[in-house]
């Protein structure tokens, strides 16, 4: 168990390694900084002078280690349009997006495993049609085409929820429901297959010749079974919790982390923008770390062999 | 009896029984998905000669006109926006627009990976290990924030735009590539193939690719919305196809602003994304079905 432990730390490390990388080898391919903040009217010497004060004059791999040293501590750098630290400004947007994106977390769930258990335990019936047909909508349909005709309908049309801004619990349903449907398709679809899987075992039809309850046998013995890819979805879409909705922010102007990337990459205010990757990074290493641990426990074959050769 | 086998007398027209056959083969939606598709690929083709005006040709007499069926004047059949843009024309031109950067995106993307997914099978060792960490990274990574974060740095132009829309998906056809060029490499052809004495190229390109290639090609459909989607979203948000050009995102992203006076700014090409990605999907699990029965 130690071993499997120290591999996935391991690995998780060396991601957020990458990432942090990434943003340093863009962000110098992206230009020379002291021409783009200086202007391109300076003298040489000012140049040099800037250079030489934010140490862009040393060696490549000296700065990258600086860079490393100033992210272990903290230090992200100033957002260019509030002259804030960028680490506040991207912080106090996270429970805003928070606020949006646990709701809609929760209907996703409760909306599409059930969806995805039925359409299994009645296979190929119109109910099983019926939630397909929604699940590939749910694919299909992007989250600013939903947003767009559910505002027309029920804010512009029928005037009965407000279009956009989050000062009322009002506000929170188009948002919730448009991450929420498509999210509940996308889960269906996975439990579905899951259970179809599970429900062809032999242990299952054991127990259904036992005359065992079809409830107690969809509880006990199909669903634990069929949890695990259903648990790699569900572990995805918690790590794009803060990622995930970009695109439905800016529908519905919702003032959280989504809606602050797209202004901050508009205005290309490259600390905010960096500070926003490595936090979506962290998430999703984080939430497959979560995942990982959770196989073991769902499924304790997955344990064993590491615990032979692990010794523990 | 004898009557029973002569042809046209008792059994059914030659052309009824093979619309039959087309029927059973091909079901209606995905029928339907098929047709829409050509009728996008037409529109995209000849958008230049059908389109009744010039995509920027503005008439401002004539804004926010109502399309035809809610009254407006026969001169603009969906209507016009803001500054008396013909939304037709505007819509054609961006159904070129998205079918063009999506098609091109995922042709790149395709390539690329499997490329990539050939370069690790054959290195293995170092190579290989590198190309997992990175098809793991870009698997973990929602895309839509390293585009984001890329538009960002470098700022946004078309042949940028078009390349980051390449990078998209190639991970999948490398995993693909890769997973099943290392069980066909055990295969008895490959190895014949190599023992005659052919080079690498000849083997991937001429002998292990045509086998893997259906698996491929059901990727490729399956690809080719999420790219329309990603196209779309990014221009939605005023961050990919930048103005004057047109796409459909675009049409959708400024729509969103007229949605109490002028909603068919935002409708129109908001359907055209829906019924296209959803024509797309609905033909890629149909073919899946058919050229891969392992999946059934």
């Amino acid at each position: 168990m130690l071993r499997f432990l120290v591999a996935k730390l391991t690995r998780a490390f060396l991601a957020i390694l990458f990432v942090v990388t990434f943003a340093f080898v863009v962000l110098r391919l992206s230009g020379d900084p002291a021409l783009m903040i200086l202007g391109p009217e300076t003298t040489p010497e000012a140049l040099a002078a800037f250079r030489k004060s934010w140490g862009l004059d040393a060696p490549v791999w000296q700065q990258f280690l600086g860079y490393l040293g100033n992210l272990t501590e903290g230090r992200f750098g100033q957002s260019m349009r509030d002259a804030r630290p960028a680490i506040d400004v991207v912080m106090e947007r996270v429970p805003i997006t928070l606020w949006l994106m646990l709701p809609a977390l929760a209907l996703k769930i409760l909306l599409g495993v059930p969806a995805g258990v039925l359409a299994a335990l009645k296979r190929n019936s119109t109910l099983d049609r019926a939630i397909m047909t929604f699940s590939v909508m749910g694919y299909a349909v992007p989250n600013f085409v939903l947003g767009i005709f559910l505002i027309l309908i029920f804010a512009v049309q029928l005037g009965w929820l407000p279009s956009s801004g989050s000062a009322t619990w009002a506000h929170l349903i188009l948002p919730v429901i448009v991450l929420g449907t498509a999210g509940a398709g996308i889960l269906a679809r996975f439990t579905r297959s899951a259970m179809l899987e599970v429900l062809g075992q032999p242990y299952v039809r054991t127990a259904v010749a036992k005359g065992v309850p079809w409830w107690r046998v969809v509880n006990w013995h199909a669903l634990p079974n069929a949890a695990i890819p259903t648990v790699t979805v569900i572990g995805f879409m918690m790590g794009s919790l803060i990622a995930g909705a970009v695109v439905t922010e800016s529908v519905f102007a919702w003032p959280g982390l989504g809606r602050a990337l797209v202004v901050a990459v508009s205005n290309r205010d490259l600390a905010v923008v960096q500070v926003i990757l490595l936090l979506v990074a962290a998430c999703m290493v984080t939430s497959n770390l979560i995942v990982d641990m959770l196989y073991g426990w769902l499924d304790p074959r997955t344990r064993i062999p590491k615990a032979g050769v692990g010794g523990g | 009896m004898v009557d029973l086998a002569q042809p046209g007398v008792v059994s059914p027209p030659r052309w009824m029984e093979r619309l039959g056959r087309i029927g059973r083969n091909y079901p209606p939606l995905v029928l339907f998905g098929m047709v829409w598709l050509a009728a996008m690929l037409f529109i995209a083709i000849t958008c230049d000669w059908i389109s009744p005006y010039a995509y920027a040709q503005i008439d401002l007499r004539a804004r926010l006109a109502p399309p035809v069926f809610l009254g407006g004047s026969e001169r603009h059949l969906l209507g016009t926006d803001e500054l008396g843009r013909d939304v037709l024309a505007r819509l054609f031109h961006s159904i070129r627009m998205s079918l063009m950067v999506a098609l091109i995106g995922t042709a790149i993307g395709a390539t690329l990976g499997t490329l990539i997914g050939f370069l690790a099978a054959h290195f293995r060792g170092l190579v290989d290990d590198l190309v997992m960490t990175l098809i793991d990274f870009q698997a973990s990574m929602p895309f839509m924030i390293i585009a984001l974060a890329v538009l960002a740095f470098f700022g946004n132009d078309l042949v940028l735009f078009i390349c980051l829309m390449g990078i998209f998906g190639w991970e999948r056809y490398a995993r693909i590539v890769r997973g099943m060029t290392l069980s066909a490499s055990q295969h008895g052809y490959a190895v014949a193939v190599r023992q005659l004495g052919a080079g690498p190229f000849t083997i991937y390109g001429r002998h292990i690719l045509p086998n893997i290639a259906s698996t491929l090609i059901v990727n490729l459909t399956l690809n080719f919305p999420e790219h329309i989607l990603l196209e779309t979203g990014l221009s939605f948000l005023g961050l990919g196809v930048q103005p004057p050009l047109t796409s459909l995102g675009n049409m959708v992203g400024y729509g969103r602003d007229y949605l109490q006076s002028a909603w068919w700014i935002a409708v129109f090409p908001g359907l055209a994304i829906v019924l296209t990605t959803l024509s797309m999907s609905l033909v890629g699990d149909w073919l899946r079905d058919r050229l891969d029965p392992t999946l059934r």
